[in-house]
């Protein structure tokens, strides 16, 4: 088998120095998932159009599926896990729940982890900027409305906070 | 729009219950199992349309390291390895032939799924390459080639008053449903008849979560996990296909990433179950986002009307002729034959009807259940046709439609149950939310209308269901109805909680296991609420009914005088806490109060299709369009969608249960589909098939949940998760022909099409 040559990464991975070693042919999402356990990452398309891998790499949504684990050396990394803190959770958390912003929630890590990188850019973006950057991410199940109103209340409370 | 009175925790907007897993990544759906000495699965598929397996040799393959077992067709040996819904046709691999692209020829389970491709690579498969149909012109075409040389062994099942059905009444023909009522002869009574002709696309359900599974064996158990909506008569596949008795099987379903009709019965089970036996160890079988194009879809069609009317509008008779694009495999298109020839009328009065519903193979995907069921087809063409006829008679397309409505109550056809929605209410919301009646277009704009309309509750379908209380007031329900994003966990706990009369968090969904869940037929045919639901409510009460009648008991009074709140008895102001009340008569290691519940439509041969319909679903939809006369684009300023939910458990499940079907309509409008050249799928990858983005959004996008008050399901309530897909595509098109008067016929709307039809309007002088 070519690609297998093996080496040790070191990244922060919600916030805890990880040192997995890993083949140069792993694909972080492979790596996060399998080795990592970080089992809210979901797998879509797997040809990083669907977005549900989203993933946070230095604070950019990143597709976990067509991004090589070798990549995440010396990163940040942020998966829906690592984003309650403490068990409370983040402001758009909140805001999915209660404004019921999911269905199926398969891709509703992405999306969550998609919105949370808009927030952190742009703590107040308006409703055309939320839909072009939530347009990045496919949900066959919500018809996007209900997403978009929960990232306009998560930015909402966001500035409350700030 | 509520009319009802409130309740405890029905209507409530507190968070589904579902949200605390599925916003932290905890939710764990079928792809998440992983099993000690898993290996993992994958598929060797036909590269041709159309071949005959002249060889296949796996040895190589079988030599590969870390490749653990190979299915070819000579590991079918005492197997029903061949199976479907009514028409047992396609094999777990191919046996004599390959019937289309993505046809499973082999496969593999290794140590990983790695190991498991490259090993595809090695098996040598011969094949004698045949001619091909890719359209349904083709297939049933005298010249064709057959698809099958013998007929595959199937049913067709009991129909009453009018219906009637053939299996391979053709060449390349599966299926064909019949129904008739009234006299043909009533066509002279019209005094016009229009004949128009519409064809429906293909889209792919493309649910985010692929078909999974993970099988493994235990001596003579099998177990099996899988994204699937249907358990029980998946358990029932499984035992027929691999001769395994039934109570040896047992499925679990966890949570499942959406299906939309693509996960009943068997997908990616039968090759897991069958390497799992051959290799001794569990084995995953996860299909890639192209196998998933490859395994299902929904289906096109050509659907032919001749409609006749009187000059004043008033509806008099239809004849149609639906052709369904039905794919290489039967899968379910004999039941969406059923359902689009008995939908074809709509949700209006007529004297006589006569549909016919063809089930065409060709050498494409498999189509199969999708939101809507035949429905999103007679709906495009029936409601597209119906505008058409109203303009050339120079009548309103709204007042031709309420002059035509069934009456609440009224029975769709002879036999059949009534309406349990009133139409009239329906359009008027829509019509008023979009300003139809507003007398100024502005130029090059166009408002339309349609509704939506198919039946809902399935057909026959029973449902059992188990609701325990236990010592301390937890309340669990044991359901086969599976959580597919539609929300029934949120719905379900709410109606126990409801009747118990204690908030929601006592109530628990206790996850599907077949070996202890009781049986239900499938999550299907938006009969959660109307058919599963009523079961429900018997168990509550049931239970419930225990409950009361123990602490009379115990509190020596009529039952009448005792009240029940969040598990605590009251008769007027004294208060008996009901776990005091049970640990002092059955001890302190405590009690459970167990109902069952039953509900199955009666059996009558006066219905059509051998029982009536439990509920009828409406989509009220109103399209608002600008079109560019230069390119052809149609912009969608404004859409609405309306669903009657009877009683909204939970108003925001219901609002995205409309609004996430709209938005696959407005994709299947006007972009979206399975392109195919002949029978290549050429936009198969995941950056070529375009699905709606939030961008893709029009700037107003309303839906509307009436809550009627009318349905069969608890508290009123009825299904609508299919509703808001049926009526889009024909308000869009009617509001182009409103703002310029091209008529689109064919689905996606492109603009192409538009400059097209808009040419011919202009006559062959001016273009």
């Amino acid at each position: 088998m070519s690609g297998d040559t093996v080496r040790t990464i070191r990244f922060a991975l919600n916030g805890r120095a990880v040192a997995p070693t890993v083949s140069t042919n792993l694909v972080a999402a492979d790596l996060l998932r399998d080795q990592e356990s970080m089992k809210g990452l979901k797998i879509g398309c797997d040809q990083a159009v669907c977005g549900a891998c989203t993933i946070l790499v230095d604070g950019s949504p990143t597709a976990a599926c067509a991004t090589f684990s070798f990549m995440l050396d010396g990163t940040d990394v942020r998966t829906i896990e690592g984003l309650s803190d403490q068990g409370a959770l983040h402001p758009v958390q909140q805001a999915f729940r209660n404004n019921s912003a999911f269905q199926c929630g398969y891709c509703t890590p992405g999306m969550i982890m998609l919105a949370v990188a808009l927030l952190e850019r742009h703590p107040n973006p308006s409703r055309a900027e939320i839909i072009e950057w939530m347009s990045a991410n496919i949900c066959r199940c919500t018809g996007y409305k209900m997403i978009i109103e929960a990232v306009e209340a998560a930015a909402q409370a966001v500035g409350e906070l700030s | 729009m509520s009319v009802a009175t409130p309740l405890r925790v029905i209507g409530s907007a507190a968070p589904r219950t579902d949200a605390d897993a599925k916003i932290t990544g905890a939710a764990r759906y079928t792809v998440d199992i992983d099993l000690p000495r898993m290996l993992h699965a994958r598929t060797l598929r036909s590269p041709h349309p159309h071949a005959r397996l002249t060889s296949v040799n796996a040895s190589r393959a079988r030599q590969y390291p870390g490749v653990h077992a190979v299915v070819t067709r000579n590991h079918l040996e005492g197997l029903n390895p061949t199976y479907g819904y009514f028409i047992k046709d396609q094999p777990i691999v191919a046996i004599d032939k390959v019937r289309y692209i993505g046809d499973p020829v082999a496969a593999v389970a290794a140590e990983t799924e790695r190991a498991a491709v490259e090993a595809l690579a090695l098996i040598d498969v011969k094949y004698e390459v045949l001619p091909t149909v890719g359209t349904i012109a083709e297939a049933m075409d005298k010249q064709a080639p057959d698809l099958f040389e013998s007929e595959p062994m199937g049913i067709v099942p009991a129909y009453g008053q009018g219906a009637s059905a053939e299996k391979f009444p053709a060449k390349n023909n599966f299926y064909q449903f019949r129904y008739r009522t009234g006299d043909a002869a009533t066509f002279a009574e019209a005094d016009h008849v229009f004949e128009d002709e519409f064809h429906f696309s293909r889209l792919q359900h493309y649910h985010l979560e692929p078909f999974v599974a993970v099988a493994a064996w235990d001596h003579d158990s099998l177990e099996v996990w899988s994204s699937c909506q249907n358990p029980f008569p998946l358990r029932k596949e499984l035992a027929r296909v691999f001769n395994h008795p039934e109570q040896n099987i047992r499925v679990h379903v966890p949570l499942i990433g959406a299906g939309y009709g693509a996960k009943n019965n068997c997908k990616a089970e039968p090759i897991a179950v069958l390497l799992a036996r051959l290799s001794g160890r569990p084995v995953r079988h996860c299909m890639t986002h192209e196998e998933n194009f490859l395994t299902q879809s929904q289906h096109a069609a050509i659907l032919r009307l001749k409609t006749g009317v009187k000059a004043d509008g008033t509806f008099v008779a239809r004849q149609s002729h639906i052709l369904l694009d039905s794919g290489a495999y039967s899968d379910a298109s004999p039941l969406v034959a059923e359902k689009a020839g008995y939908r074809i009328p709509g949700p209006y009065r007529w004297r006589h009807i006569d549909t016919v519903c063809d089930c065409i193979m060709t050498n494409t995907t498999p189509a199969g259940p999708f939101r809507g069921f035949g429905g999103t087809q007679t709906s495009w063409a029936s409601e597209s046709q119906i505008d058409m006829i109203a303009r050339r008679l120079d009548i309103n397309p709204y007042d031709i439609r309420k002059q035509n409505f069934l009456a609440l109550g009224e029975p769709f056809v002879p036999g059949e149950s009534g309406m349990d929605s009133d139409l009239h209410v329906g359009l008027d919301i829509v019509a008023e939310e979009i300003g139809y009646h507003k007398s100024n277009r502005a130029e090059g704009r166009g408002i339309g209308l349609a509704v939506g309309f198919k039946d809902s509750g399935g057909v026959n379908k029973p449902a059992t269901v188990q609701v325990k209380a236990t010592t301390t007031g937890g309340l669990i329900i044991n359901c086969g109805t599976t959580e597919i994003g539609q929300g029934v966990t949120t719905a379900f706990t709410r109606i126990v909680a409801e009747i118990f009369n204690c908030p929601v968090e006592r109530v628990r969904y206790a996850p599907i296991d077949t070996d202890i869940t009781p049986f239900d037929q499938g999550t299907n045919a938006s009969s959660a609420l109307v058919v599963m639901g009523q079961a429900l409510e018997i168990a509550s009460r049931e239970c419930l009914d225990q409950v009361m009648v123990f602490a009379s008991e115990q509190l020596d009074c009529p039952v009448a005088d005792l009240v029940l709140d969040d598990w605590v008895i009251k008769r007027g102001d004294e208060i008996h806490p009901l776990q005091l009340l049970i640990m002092g008569y059955y001890g302190g290691t405590g009690f459970e109060f167990v109902g069952r519940g039953f509900f199955k439509p009666s059996t009558d041969h006066r219905a059509p299709l051998e029982s009536q319909c439990v509920s009828w679903e409406i989509g009220w939809g109103a399209a608002e369009v600008e079109v560019d006369p230069e390119t052809g684009r149609v912009d969608l300023l404004k859409l609405v969608v309306s669903g009657d939910a009877g009683r909204a458990i939970h108003p925001d499940v219901c609002r995205g249960q409309d609004e996430g079907a709209a938005v696959m309509a407005i994709g299947q409008s006007l972009f979206e589909g399975m392109r195919y050249r002949g029978a290549v799928l050429e936009n198969i990858r995941a950056v070529d098939y375009r699905v709606p983005l939030a961008r893709d959004l029009p700037i107003q996008f309303t839906s509307i949940t009436q809550e009627q008050g009318h349905g069969p399901g608890p508290f009123g309530s009825k299904g609508m998760g299919e509703a808001g897909i049926l009526p889009v595509a024909s308000a869009i098109a009617n509001a182009i022909e409103d703002a310029c008067g091209a008529r689109i016929t064919s689905l996606p709307i492109t603009p192409e099409k538009v400059l097209s039809a808009l040419d011919n309007l202009k006559g062959p002088d001016e273009t």
